[in-house]
């Protein structure tokens, strides 16, 4: 019963984090780091909780936190694409530069209440043993999260699309050869990511929580970033990382209720070891290839 | 890119001027040896008349944002019930203060702009706060919560203890599974004092009741309470409450999985109509405006706030807030005769024995704990699972 | 730095100074840009701007007092800045100072508490100062070799281990290290006075600007003046050339990552020791993080350094008048520093 708590708890807490590591994804496909996601998420968070509390529709809440998400994630696209400024150093203005306007355009909507979205049982699927209750009895956002999941690997794998958002980031070389402008492409891939990344703000906000307040997604965008690398660029691996991740949150939550002796500072640590760790078992394993226009961010020639 | 450097260079030389300048002077002072001259050990008596008088302005720090539904929320409303009460004076607030010596600065800088008046209303504001007093004898320092005072630092609080105590006797009333879950941010002593008063509490009606402790390592982080409250549910706790700064998520995550809640800084009610049992209040506005009066009228030195001031449930500081719909009235009945027992001192939440988690005795048979004892709990309560870092 | 195009060495070959004056109006627009942009929006929330920078620089230069109070903000953001200025010379990027300063700080308590309170001041405060360095380096030595040995990319794993040491303080704050005499309040007990850092009279500030300076300097003159520095420089524009040139990469890494987090750890040791008094699970919190962006609106330049980390001292410092003065809240000053960094960031192609 326990690990299927845990496991359960894994959906619930990782998926925020996966909507945004899937939008990185797309984002470092296309050879743009976006240490900013974490600006994205919150202004998905702020945009989502507002335009719910406006409105009363949890569904155009979503998507307008998608365009916030969005719309933070233009300034690094333009920056960086544009402006030819560092990725790394833009990311982490971004990450500063969406903490300040959200919580300043926040302030009003800490102390609202949404009809957000709930919970919703499958029927049928839900009634399965095990199963059942971990996978289907989730809100409509988390449902969308683990659709997006095959499609993204059918975009990115199977379709022109996908091909040429890998070849922006491997070879941009090619893409001009065949009249395709790289830049383009890059913008889109960087906006597609910040409006997924704007989704899982909004996840969090309006299905999760039912709650806005300041600097409220506390360094889960910062967590993406790094599940990409650990996924090796691939939207299952991303999912797992990420699930991986809510998991050992739930896990820790778990351990406390039993009442070990254990420091809650070490459990607090958990997520984050795990993910380190799971960084080096992928890294070991040599089985993840870094987009070629990534490695030149991180060998520090880190413009556009 | 040359001048650049140059203009650089200019500059990193004008600093180190100023430096040498004004002189790394005294070796070996620091925040003790204030530059207004520490020597005035004793304050004349007319020292002590003036303290606190004829600001222009009244400052209030606090270390979150002051719609947080909770305990800076709390302040925040005592300051408005200062700035009504005093409108010739100008109430100056600072939101997310941190618990450093950066909380100096703002101190600093209020009393610059004409404050004698200072409150600051997080345990860490404390230290900061005492290193100010001495650099400023003619202010006034209201502390919310510290144990620590000086001559122009008082310390004022509530013994929220008591509704909580109150609370957990409705929540063991309410409670079917006699399984209490409790959401907490680090193991500090007000959490423990309240998770503890909760939990006698309960089992003062239920003496199997347990409360499961979670600690989330944050104040107000929503998407970490919701995952304690999921996980505390499915543990199979049927009664929830919480020590946290903000508890929409809590209350809410709990209504929709039909679990009962218990409340703190803020009533909540409308968040859970049918889960709602009660909760424990601040009560800050006519305090507030009590000490600003004291110190305003230069009566400071002497009064009840020269010193260790805690209101309690009779001076309606503290209170229990409203009862949920479904809570049935002999339950609502049982619990007001407690609190009149409470206030008319025939019951003694904490009196002797209190055994801790591993069966020891921390307060025996027949003695009352004092107010320091129990502000500097340091252990969790028999019926309490969960446990503390050593 | 030789994208000049034609037709501007062309006016610069007829009136010599024309590309100089072009280019630093560039660079003043980038200044007064943020600013003004800023003063829009206070403008919007009714707050008069001018009024707010008179007063911002007022707080800042009109008396001893603030003028100590912003270089006190600026010392740990030109330590933590340096510790992303000198691994980005040599194309590392370590967003690590924020954890590597906080182990400092949490090693400097433990040995000024634990080992150095009877000690006098010229031996303690120097022994603590290596205790907060030698912290530093741990937490870098993790980034170090995860990267060396793991093939882990820093920049990742450095953010990540800060998190972890957030938490790690947390422990010791509420545990080992509580002070005993705190009414079991999370905090190290108090170090002794002898280990405090002599302060500036009429001031906050103590010596440890005049630390960081010597450092920025010291950083500046191995990598502009020494064959260490050249190496370092080599390796960090051409991994390439210095493979061939057969230095010992990843020794070259480890070290040049140990060193950033020496001094990311003297800054936690500065910030016990010159301010603070003890260790709180908060000290020193997004300091590693502002001196990352001060080290790169300096473009890695240790001298450069030390202006932009007193500007962004300066911003942070006018958060608190523009508060209590206006009644806007503190995070709006965040906006005001992106806001700064995005045109430095952005503007940087046109004003070179």
């Amino acid at each position: 019963m326990i690990l299927a708590d845990i496991l359960t708890g894994a959906i619930r807490s990782g998926t925020s984090v996966m909507l945004a590591s899937q939008g990185e994804l797309v984002s470092e496909r296309a050879g743009v780091i976006n240490l900013g996601t974490e600006g994205s998420m919150l202004g998905g968070a702020l945009g989502g909780f507002a335009v719910t509390v406006w409105t009363g529709n949890p569904w155009l809440g979503a998507l307008a936190g998608g365009l916030c998400g969005l719309l933070i994630a233009s300034i690094h696209a333009f920056l960086v694409l544009s402006c030819g400024a560092n990725q790394l150093a833009t990311g982490l203005t971004i990450m500063f530069f969406g903490m300040g306007v959200t919580a300043f355009f926040g302030r009003g909507f800490v102390s609202e209440q949404i009809v957000g979205f709930n919970p919703v049982a499958l029927p049928l699927l839900s009634d399965i043993p095990f199963l059942g209750p971990i996978l289907f009895n989730h809100d409509p956002l988390t449902y969308l999260s683990i659709l997006l999941v095959p499609l993204l690997w059918y975009v990115i794998f199977r379709t022109r699309i996908g091909i040429m958002l890998r070849t922006a980031g491997e070879r941009e070389e090619v893409l001009f050869a065949s009249g395709i402008n790289p830049k383009l492409v890059r913008y889109l891939a960087v906006l597609a990511g910040g409006f997924l990344a704007g989704i899982g703000g909004a996840q969090l906000s309006i299905a999760y929580t039912h709650a806005w307040v300041e600097n409220m997604t506390a360094g889960r965008g910062v967590v993406a970033v790094a599940l990409v690398i650990f996924a090796s660029w691939k939207p299952a691996r991303a999912m797992l990382g990420a699930y991986l991740f809510g998991a050992a949150q739930a896990l820790q939550l778990t351990v406390q209720q039993q009442g070990y002796a254990i420091s809650p500072f070490f459990l607090f640590m958990v997520p984050y070891l795990l993910t380190l760790l799971a960084l080096l078992i992928v890294e070991r394993r040599k089985s993840s290839r870094t987009p070629e226009a990534l490695g030149k961010v991180f060998a520090g020639e880190g413009s556009g | 890119m040359k001048m650049k450097r140059r203009a650089s260079s200019v500059l990193l030389g004008a600093l180190a001027l100023i430096m040498l300048i004004t002189g790394c002077s005294q070796p070996g002072s620091n925040s003790s040896s204030s530059p207004s001259g520490g020597s005035s050990e004793t304050p004349s008596a007319s020292a002590d008349a003036s303290m606190g008088t004829g600001g222009s302005a009244v400052g209030f720090i606090f270390v979150g944002t002051k719609d947080d539904y909770g305990y800076n929320q709390a302040a925040y409303l005592g300051s408005v019930a200062v700035e009504e009460a005093y409108p010739d004076l100008k109430v100056l607030r600072a939101e997310n203060v941190p618990e450093t010596a950066e909380a100096e600065r703002v101190m600093e800088q209020m009393i610059k702009d004409g404050a004698k008046i200072i409150f600051p209303t997080s345990y860490g504001h404390l230290e900061p706060a005492l290193n100010v007093a001495k650099r400023h004898p003619d202010v006034v320092f209201f502390h919310q919560g510290g144990l620590k005072t000086s001559t122009n630092v008082g310390t004022y609080f509530g013994t929220i203890w008591e509704p909580v105590y109150l609370a957990g006797v409705a929540a063991g009333k309410m409670s079917k599974t006699g399984k209490l879950g409790y959401i907490v941010s680090v193991p500090i002593p007000q959490v423990l004092l309240n998770v503890n008063a909760f939990t006698l509490g309960a089992r003062s009606v239920n003496p199997d009741a347990t409360t499961s402790v979670v600690f989330t390592g944050s104040w107000c982080d929503p998407g970490q309470q919701a995952n304690a409250a999921n996980s505390l549910i499915d543990g199979g706790v049927d009664v929830l409450s919480l020590h946290q700064d903000c508890m929409k998520t809590v209350i809410e995550t709990a209504e929709r999985r039909g679990v009962m809640t218990v409340g703190y800084h803020a009533d909540a009610s409308s968040l859970a109509p049918n889960g709602w049992i009660t909760g424990s209040l601040w009560n800050w506005p006519e305090l507030f405006v009590e000490m600003v009066k004291t110190a305003q009228d230069g009566q400071f030195k002497g009064s009840k706030f020269d010193g260790k001031y805690r209101g309690t449930l009779a001076d309606n500081v503290v209170q229990l807030g409203s009862f949920g719909a479904n809570v049935p009235a002999d339950v609502v009945q049982y619990v007001e005769d407690q609190k009149k027992a409470l206030l008319d001192g025939t019951l003694l939440p904490f009196a002797g024995p209190v055994k801790d988690q591993s069966g020891g005795v921390r307060i025996a048979e027949g003695e009352t704990p004092t107010v320091e004892q129990l502000e500097g709990s340091d252990y969790l309560v028999e019926g309490v699972i969960g446990s503390i870092p050593k | 730095m030789k994208t000049q195009t034609g037709t501007i060495a062309l006016s610069a070959g007829r009136w010599p100074s024309f590309a100089r004056w072009k280019k630093r109006g560039v660079q003043t627009m980038i200044f007064v840009a943020p600013f003004v942009v800023y003063g829009i929006f206070l403008l919007c929330y009714g707050v008069n701007p001018v009024d707010l920078y008179v007063s911002m620089v007022k707080s800042a230069f009109g008396d001893l007092y603030g003028f100590g109070e912003v270089l006190l903000k600026a010392t740990p953001f030109v330590l933590t800045g340096l510790a992303a200025a000198l691994p980005a010379k040599a194309g590392l990027v370590n967003v690590g100072g924020e954890g590597q300063l906080a182990i400092g700080a949490l090693f400097a308590t433990w040995f000024a508490v634990f080992y150095l309170n009877a000690m006098p001041a010229l031996l303690g405060i120097p022994l603590m100062l290596i205790a907060g360095a030698l912290g530093g380096a741990v937490w870098a030595g993790l980034v170090a070799v995860l990267k060396v040995k793991g093939r882990l990319n820093e920049t990742i794993t450095s953010v990540l281990l800060n998190y972890v040491a957030t938490f790690t303080v947390g422990f010791f704050v509420h545990g080992m290290l509580k002070d005993p005499d705190s009414f079991n309040w999370p905090f190290s007990p108090e170090i002794s006075s002898s280990l405090r850092l002599p302060i500036v009279n009429g001031t906050r500030l103590h010596i440890g600007f005049v630390v960081a300076l010597v450092l920025a300097a010291l950083v500046w003159f191995v990598l502009a003046k020494t064959r260490l520095g050249f190496r370092i420089r080599v390796l960090g524009s051409n991994r390439l050339a210095a493979e061939r040139a057969g230095f010992n990469i990843n020794k070259m890494y480890f070290w040049v990552l140990i060193s950033a987090g020496m001094l990311a750890g003297i800054a936690g040791m500065i910030e016990i020791a010159g301010i603070e008094g003890r260790l709180r699970a908060s000290t020193g919190a997004n300091f590693g993080y502002l001196g990352f962006l001060a080290a790169m609106m300096a473009w890695n330049h240790p001298l450069r350094l030390i202006v932009t980390a007193f500007l962004l001292g300066m911003i942070s410092v006018a958060g608190n008048t523009l508060e209590i003065g206006s009644g806007l809240p503190s995070s709006s000053v965040n906006i005001l520093m992106a806001l700064v960094l995005f045109f430095i960031l952005g503007g940087r192609r046109w004003s070179r």
